[in-house]
């Protein structure tokens, strides 16, 4: 007898905690996530994203029910009042901002350390010695060479030498994708490194540094193509006059 | 006859530039060879270390501690003296490549300044100036005749086209 009512005992009493628990569970769930008691009694501007456990929504993530929710902290327009309330919010807001930026700050500055150890585990580049010379470029060369010539010898006559440059140019854009891509390592500089830590972001540094590689080819060809053109106009001079004397 | 050759002398001109350049290395190392003086105290100090670490390796610090303690204390003194005469050769050599390296890059821009002058109003070449339309102004500069190529153009295109032929040689 008495121990089928200290079991009852037990029970009721395992009842009383269960219901507390039920109960006192959304508060709990806020003290853990750093939501005080005080702050949910005045309605604040939120800083920083924060979920909200709606036990009572059973269905796996439909957007009614995530609609449906609000985060308690999310300052309700209804509800808020007085100007102590606006005043803590500001307040709230200028201590993120620092924050905010020295996160900004940290990140950046992780960014420059690992640009700042591939730096010191790249092979320094040969100076002067940029240029890569894969398929793709010695075919350039090359065809810059051979136009070079010909227009000395067929065209020049006609019609200035930069417009079958420019003619050539079109075609290496086009033939471009018919040569096997070889994957041109990204030089680090102190340059690119200076422009992370500016803020730029680093897709726009290496579209940057792609356009400009692509222009410091064409320099590249140009100054073949006029190189060949005059090399090839003095040999022909030159043979000229020889046959002449 | 002089004047037909001057393109080829600026090209030259920068082909030497280019080459002494790509050799500086071994230029600033054949002449540190032969400024350096402890080069055989070195290799003397090396080989008695060896030697001393061989005669270690044969002793048995169990039996015979104090010899062995004795000579492990002479290669580290011997050690510390050979890293020093390192660290001095070595220093020696920084000394050597910045004098060589400064010499070159005075030289090469005495060269550059000179051709500039000499060619300021003169152009190494001149085709006709329709060839080379519509840049005729920019290739002629300084020289201001049409048609001609001045030299800076021709410095600039000298320059990248030997800085290519070297790169893929080399």
């Amino acid at each position: 007898m008495q121990a089928e009512s200290s079991e009852g005992l037990l029970q009721r009493r395992a009842e009383i905690r269960r219901r507390k628990l039920l109960l006192n569970s959304e508060q709990r769930m806020k003290k853990i996530v750093g939501f005080s008691q005080n702050e949910a009694d005045r309605p604040a501007r939120v800083l920083e994203p924060r979920f909200h456990l709606d036990l009572e929504c059973n269905e796996p993530w439909s957007s009614s029910c995530s609609s449906n929710r609000l985060s308690p902290l999310v300052s309700d327009p209804s509800e808020s009042s007085g100007e102590e309330d606006v005043s803590g919010g500001v307040q709230q807001r200028l201590a993120g901002s620092p924050r905010r930026g020295l996160q900004k700050y940290v990140s950046r500055f992780d960014d420059a350390m690992k640009l700042r150890g591939q730096l010191s585990a790249e092979k320094t580049a040969q100076d002067g010695g940029g240029v890569e010379l894969d398929s793709f470029c010695v075919f350039r060369l090359v065809c810059s060479v051979a136009l070079a010539v010909f227009v000395r010898i067929f065209v020049c006559q006609y019609l200035s030498i930069f417009a079958p440059f420019l003619t050539l140019e079109l075609g290496f854009m086009g033939l471009h994708k018919y040569f096997p891509k070889v994957e041109k390592k990204s030089q680090s500089t102190m340059l690119t490194a200076a422009l992370l830590l500016s803020g730029i972001p680093a897709e726009l540094i290496s579209r940057s540094m792609d356009t400009y590689r692509k222009m410091s080819d064409v320099f590249s060809d140009l100054c073949v193509y006029f190189f060949s053109f005059i090399t090839c106009h003095e040999l022909l001079l030159l043979l000229s006059g020889s046959d002449m004397s | 006859m002089a004047a037909g050759f001057n393109w080829f002398l600026v090209l030259s001109s920068v082909f030497l530039c280019n080459l002494v350049k790509t050799l500086l290395p071994s230029i600033s190392s054949f002449l540190s060879k032969i400024f350096q003086k402890d080069a055989d105290q070195e290799m003397e100090m090396r080989t008695e270390i060896q030697n001393m670490k061989m005669e270690l390796s044969t002793v048995s610090m169990m039996d015979e501690f104090a010899r062995y303690a004795r000579l492990e204390r002479k290669i580290n003194k011997m050690t510390d003296q050979l890293k020093t005469l390192v660290k001095s050769r070595t220093a020696q050599q920084a000394k050597i490549k910045w004098i060589v390296n400064i010499v070159f890059y005075i030289l090469q821009a005495a060269l550059m300044i000179s051709l500039i002058l000499k060619y300021y109003a003169e152009p190494v070449t001149v085709v006709p100036s329709k060839w080379i339309a519509p840049l005729e102004r920019l290739v002629a500069f300084p020289s201001g005749i049409a048609g001609g190529v001045g030299i800076t153009c021709w410095l600039v295109v000298c320059n990248k086209v030997v800085a290519i032929i070297l790169h893929a040689v080399s």
